[in-house]
């Protein structure tokens, strides 16, 4: 057990250096560093300016290897900086990078824990009601539903959100932020009612799948033949042996809530990493974006071992090689 | 079963009244309650600030913060146009000194006496000490920081202008480059030691004077921008991000008005009043920067912004300013018209809501809101690539022609009309209104849309119907842009479709921003859009664009049409280094004909800002530039209050609405639900 | 690249031709299979509406694609108009039937200003702030929607198959180096990775449908890989590998075919999804010229505006929805007819 426990960690590691190469081909190589000087100090900055911002960002190293100094180089850059967790300045506003994740956590959380527990109750439960009424009005009518909540644009629905609940029931600032708890929830509120809504038709869609597909099962069918009634074996086999792919979704799911909503966040004044990682797209930040997808990589990385450890922990028969 | 249901069921209900009456003391009100006494400023900031260092920072978004907590020298009249220069922290408003060689000079006079904000930095310089008496020092310190490397300072090239500016910058670089124990040095001591920038000569404590190797009268208004205030070295030094600390750029410490007294980046930053300045402490110094002004233009008075009441009394008169962050305008102007914010802008979107047949629309003149409209000193444009074979100056006459054809087909009120409402001054020549050298009744003959006679050109060019008479191919030419949204792209078509008229074909190639810098840098482009705004109210600032030196293909300038043209450049030379008056503007008007034939641009529009207010918000008055606007500008809270409940009452319709058509869809559910479970 | 993209109607052209070509000979060879042509003629049973919204889509795109230039405009018809390729779409409208800008469905007069329209009352879906049709817009979205959902599945499906296959019966180092290129993809979040990969290719439809094969392809391809395991420690596999048939020949003739009904799963379910993403990637001004995407985004200034512009949102988003409305119902019950677990489902 303890081997394979290593083994996985350190292929996970691999993993993390794969990730890192990638990172560095797609965000580095591409890059204009003059370009991204120019956002940083000002469209009428002149060019000696910018080349000196270059220098002082970093971005005048030699990319792959320096004769003289072997060390100094823009991939060794890359590597030590994300591996020691020493993320540095952002390219655009040479503000710590590391105090920005953090400070922007609490915002981005408060938001999408809510939105992700809700979410996760309206969905099994919806998706459960459905996938047992399958074939009938319900199923279809569901099926319509979810498919018109997918299609139907995001801004649509912060839009019509705000509109109705804040412009006119009124029951909700329309935008805005506090951190102090109690405050908070009169803020979130939207937010997490609008993402809820834009959320659910995809998300009942992918648990019927699940659902219907273990309805399938010989099991389902000797219950059944056992006498069973129908909503018995929905509430008990079937959700119970339906586990394991939806825990495998919510573990893989919980790495991605810390990086926050991107529309959401703007649209509502919330100071999360969303709004950041907006900011830093429409911004040319590179060095915060880098940050942002090795993080989010790293922790999905983490999730992936706990769940395959957890797997063989449950049932042996998992550990294949 | 049964038991648990019906106990279960009075239950749920409770639970629905108490949502209910919890949702009926729901308010939309954003803010703290306690603060709707007090006389609090709420602004909308687009995005997060960069940088709020007064050497770096250069955009209008930061300059809200900068303009109001770093006092300059010199400040802009509040309500005269065009912009006058009045003295803030210096006495008088300097004269310039000839000097050999050339040279010319300035000598400013600080006021005595002047305080710094509180700040724990200062304890840097003595136990226990929490501000700092203002010093000529401190604006020699500023300038030396502009010239510094490593600060970044995009206005570096301007102020190169000051003798040995340069030369200090790498005297500076090779020092910290040769010895690392020099680059170790408390910032000050290191200026200290390279020397100083010789051009920078201090006359005791409190005289200064500015030494520019050329004539140079433009540089007064860069002493009203926040780019030379004072900056006290110990917030440089104290403020390094180290142990906690903020870095400088995130913590003003100044001597203006206001102090930023919470920043949260992200979210919010609050200005409030500032007891240490010179206004406060001095009030009977009655100096132009502290009191609100007596005269202003016609129509201030008009607008009620010359009200006695107001006239001579101490500034400033709000409590505290508060910026929010708000990166997306309809949720802002929702919140404008809720009552939450005091301004706004014009949402494009909303315009027809707001304004009607160019005035404020009566449902909102009914809110008792107020708008007013302002052209902005700055300039839209098409431009073309003077170095291109086709469309440049190696095409000679044929290309001159395609030019002007290509001028004459683009209608820019049709333009505004669709994409802005109708707002922007079809622009005629570089300079906008409110500049130097701007004539109302001028019009360009290249500008007034001609379909007919941008056809006779385009065959005089050779290209009849947009087919080459050499070659017999159509003539296909591209448009840059670098706005990959789909409502720039959409921007784009329209111009493409004019010409379409014409039989020219022109392609757009939208890229990112950083694509189409990258094609200008490289000089692959034949057309582009671009504009200008201006840094300050003088016709330099535009016909810079074309001067010849300033060419992107040679020196990587502004000049991004690559326009170098003998006599503009010499015009321009001339021009530059003139006080106004009618020399100059002889200058200016032979230059504005020269570009009328030459078309290395075709002008678009000059902007136009509306600025919508409400009823409680008093002296507000728009400006292109950046000036400390917050001290003139008045709150009545209690008006503010009533209106805010009497707008914010719920509406309940569309609740009722979505619970029927809700329980319209569930039916059939609900039936099938009990169908099947018999 | 004026000149390519001249060229480009009769790429598109010869496109359309080979499509006809396959589908002719996918349908002969489905009707040869008895499992194939059984499970067309169940999924024509249960869901028509959906295969015949589709086909009207399919229809729409193909006569989006065939075009060439000149001939058949009007005679007021702008001259450089005549000079460029012409759908047989843009056909069906006039060249000049464009107004000013905005104008509501079937009206009369201009939205804002309410001046007179060159083409009173006969704009079925309105006008877009440029004056064009909405309806041709939308007719002609359906080939960017297509071409999409077609393209990226050209290179998802083949990726995925080759690199699962080779992985799933090879195992060893090849299962090796693609799990780790598999698992390297899948920990990066697929936004960021599809806005990095068009930072980096540049924009285009070609480009952003490479993007989008690159990030969709690694949970198709872990199916793929699954599956094979399975399917290589089957009976007959081993039998005919005792027998000396060779890799190659057992992959093509054993292994894909028992491939193929994942493959029209994943399709129909990939397809959706592909639409769906470029819409995102419009909101973030990286999506393709023409989409409806485009069309939506263009729509978050006209929700806002005050009185609203509905139709273009209202065209774009309807079109979008049925479309996948279909596709959906299709594909559910694909999955019902093809996947054995589902068949004793009812």
């Amino acid at each position: 057990m303890l081997a394979y426990i290593v083994r996985r960690t350190a292929y996970g590691f691999v993993v993390v250096l794969g990730v890192l190469l990638l990172l560095f081909a797609l965000f580095f190589l591409y890059a204009e560093p003059v370009e991204m000087a120019r956002r940083a100090v000002g469209e009428k900055a002149p060019p000696e300016v910018l080349e000196q911002w270059v220098v002082n960002h970093g971005y005048a190293k030699p990319t792959w290897w320096n004769a003289e100094a072997p060390g100094d180089t823009m991939i060794a850059d890359h590597f030590r900086s994300m591996l020691t967790f020493d993320f540095g300045r952002s390219d655009s506003d040479d503000s710590p990078i590391l105090g920005r994740i953090r400070a922007g956590m609490g915002p981005s959380l408060s938001l999408t824990l809510p939105l992700f527990a809700f979410g996760l109750v309206f969905g099994v439960g919806l998706s459960l009601f459905v996938a047992y009424f399958r074939e009938t009005y319900i199923d279809r009518m569901g099926v319509v539903l979810c498919v018109l909540g997918m299609s139907l644009s995001v801004l649509l629905y912060i839009i019509g959100g705000q509109f109705l609940i804040g412009k006119l029931l009124r029951w909700f600032p329309i935008s805005g932020f506090d951190p102090s708890p109690g405050v908070m929830m009169r803020f979130l509120a939207l937010p997490v009612l609008v993402g809820l809504a834009e959320g659910l038709g995809g998300s009942i869609r992918f648990y019927r799948t699940v659902f219907i597909e273990e309805t399938g099962r010989d099991y389902v069918r000797t219950a059944r033949a056992k006498g069973c009634g129908d909503g018995r074996i929905m509430a008990r086999h079937v959700l119970h042996n339906a586990m394991i792919p939806i825990l495998t979704r919510v573990v893989v799911s919980i790495p991605f809530l810390f990086q926050g909503s991107l529309l959401l966040e703007s649209f509502f004044g919330i100071p999360g990493l969303g709004s950041m990682m907006v900011d830093a797209i429409n911004g040319n930040d590179f060095a915060t974006l880098r940050a942002m997808v090795f993080i989010g990589a790293l922790l999905f990385i983490g999730a992936q071992i706990l769940t395959d450890i957890a797997y063989t922990l449950v049932d042996p028969r998992v550990r294949l090689s | 079963m049964r038991l648990r249901r019906a106990g279960g069921r009075p239950g749920r209900a409770t639970f629905v009244c108490a949502m209910l009456v919890a949702l009926a003391a729901c308010s939309n009100n954003p803010y703290s309650e306690s603060d709707d006494e007090l006389k609090v400023r709420y602004k909308t900031l687009p995005g997060p600030t960069k940088t709020l260092d007064p050497a770096v920072s250069y955009s209008s978004l930061e300059h809200q913060v900068t303009a109001n907590v770093y006092e300059t020298l010199l400040e802009y009249h509040y309500l005269k146009r065009p912009y006058t220069l009045m003295p803030g922290l210096s006495v008088a408003v300097p004269e310039r000194q000839e000097l050999e060689r050339g040279r010319v000079a300035y000598r400013f006079d600080l006021r005595e006496g002047m305080l710094f904000q509180n700040d724990p930095s200062f304890a840097l310089g003595g136990e226990g000490r929490t501000t700092r008496t203002i010093v000529a020092a401190d604006i020699a310190f500023e300038l030396m920081r502009i010239a510094d490397p490593a600060v970044t300072s995009p206005v570096i090239a301007t102020f190169s202008k000051i003798e040995g500016l340069r030369e200090f910058s790498e005297r500076l670089q090779a020092l910290r480059d040769e010895t690392p124990e020099f680059a170790e040095l408390r910032i000050d001591r290191q200026y200290e030691k390279a020397g100083g920038i010789p051009g920078v000569r201090l006359h005791g404590d409190y005289g200064l004077e500015i030494v520019l190797t050329e004539p140079y009268p433009q540089i007064l208004y860069w002493f009203a921008m926040p780019f030379t205030t004072p900056v006290p070295w110990e917030a440089v030094v104290y403020y390094d991000g180290e142990d906690g600390r903020p870095f400088f750029k995130d913590h003003p410490v100044g001597c203006g008005p206001f102090v930023v007294s919470e920043f949260d980046k992200q979210s919010k930053i609050v200005m409030s009043r500032n007891e240490n300045w010179y206004g406060v402490r001095h009030p009977e110094w009655k100096a132009p920067g502290t009191v609100y002004p007596s005269e202003g233009e016609a129509i201030d008075d008009e607008l009620g912004r010359l009200d006695p009441a107001y006239v001579g009394r101490s500034l400033p008169l709000l409590d505290r300013v508060e910026l929010r962050l708000e990166k997306e305008n309809i949720p802002a102007f929702n919140k404008f018209l809720q009552g939450y914010y005091d301004a706004s802008g014009i949402v494009r979107e909303s315009f027809d809501k707001v304004v009607h047949e160019g005035a404020l629309s009566p449902e909102m003149a009914a809110r008792g809101m107020k708008l007013e409209k302002q052209v902005d000193p700055d300039l839209r444009y098409i431009g073309f690539n003077m170095n291109d074979p086709v469309i440049g100056t190696p095409a000679g006459d044929r290309g001159r022609k395609l030019r002007q054809a290509m001028s004459l087909a683009i209608d820019v009120v049709e333009y505004n009309r669709v994409f802005s409402n109708g707002r922007g001054v079809p622009a005629q020549s570089p300079i906008p209104p409110g500049i130097y050298g701007y004539a109302a009744e001028y019009r360009n003959p290249y500008r007034q849309p001609d379909l007919a006679r941008a056809q006779a050109l385009l065959e005089e060019a050779g290209y009849p119907g947009g087919i080459d008479s050499d070659t017999g191919k159509p003539l296909r030419l591209s448009f840059d842009l670098g706005d990959t949204s789909t409502a720039g792209r959409l921007r784009f078509r329209f111009f493409v479709d004019q010409w379409a008229k014409l039989g020219i074909d022109v392609e757009v190639a939208a890229t990112t921003y950083n694509k189409f810098r990258q094609k200008v840098a490289e000089g692959a482009y034949q057309i582009f859009m671009w504009g200008w705004i201006a840094d300050y109210p003088d016709p330099e600032n535009f016909l810079f664009l074309l001067w010849g030196t300033m060419a992107q293909s040679t020196s990587g300038g502004p000049n991004t049409a690559n326009f170098d043209h003998p006599e503009f450049n010499r015009l321009f030379e001339e021009m530059k280094g003139l006080d106004n008056g009618p020399e100059r503007l002889a200058i200016i008007r032979r230059m504005r004909d020269l570009l009328e034939v030459e078309r290395p641009w075709i002008e678009l529009s000059h902007g136009e800002s509306y600025a919508l207010y409400h009823a409680w918000m008093k002296n507000v008055k728009p400006a292109g530039l950046s000036l400390p606007a917050a001290k003139y500008v008045d709150i009545d809270p209690v008006a503010r209050a009533r209106m805010r409940a009497e707008w914010n009452r719920p509406i309940l319709w569309p609740a009722y609405a979505m619970a029927l058509l809700a329980t319209m869809i569930a039916v059939p559910g609900v039936l099938t639900f009990l169908r099947e479970r018999q | 690249m004026n000149e390519a993209l001249l060229e480009a109607h009769i790429v598109s052209n010869l496109i359309v031709a080979a499509l006809l070509v396959g589908a002719a000979l996918a349908f002969t060879a489905a009707r040869r299979s008895v499992l194939w042509s059984r499970a067309g003629r169940e999924l024509l049973r249960r869901r028509p509406i959906a295969l015949v919204t589709i086909l009207v889509f399919v229809m729409v795109a193909l006569l989006d694609s065939v075009a060439w230039v000149g001939g058949g405009g009007t005679e007021d018809a702008i001259a450089l108009e005549q000079s460029r390729p012409r759908s047989l779409i843009d056909r069906m409208f006039a060249p000049d039937f464009k107004e000013k800008s905005y104008s509501a469905p079937l009206a009369d007069a201009e939205f804002y200003g309410g001046s007179k329209l060159e083409h009173p009352g006969t704009h079925l879906l309105g006008t877009d702030i440029l004056g064009r049709d909405v309806l041709h817009l939308t007719l002609k979205g359906a080939r960017v929607a297509l071409l999409i959902g077609g393209l990226t599945s050209l290179i998802v499906i083949p990726l995925a198959l080759l690199m699962g296959i080779s992985a799933g019966y090879f195992g060893g180092r090849i299962d090796d180096i693609v799990f780790f290129v598999v698992s390297t993809l899948a920990s990066i979040p697929s936004l960021l990775l599809l806005i990095a990969l068009i930072m980096a290719l540049g924009r285009g439809p070609v480009q952003v449908c490479i993007a989008m094969g690159v990030t969709g392809w690694v949970g198709f391809c872990r199916i793929v890989r699954g599956e094979t395991f399975k399917l290589r420690e089957l009976d007959y596999v081993q039998a005919a590998r005792a027998l000396g048939v060779s890799e190659i020949g057992i992959i093509l003739r054993h292994i894909l075919p028992n491939l193929m009904h994942l493959v029209v799963i994943t399709f129909v379910l990939l397809f959706s999804g592909l639409v769906l993403s470029e819409a995102i990637l419009s909101y973030l001004g990286i999506g393709i010229d023409g989409s409806w995407g485009q069309m939506i985004d263009q729509a978050r200034d006209e929700l806002a505006r005050d009185p609203i512009i509905w139709w273009n949102l209202f065209a774009a988003s309807t079109a979008l929805f049925v479309l996948i409305l279909s596709v959906n119902f299709v594909g559910d019950a694909v999955r019902d007819i093809l996947d054995p677990k589902t068949l004793g489902g009812e």
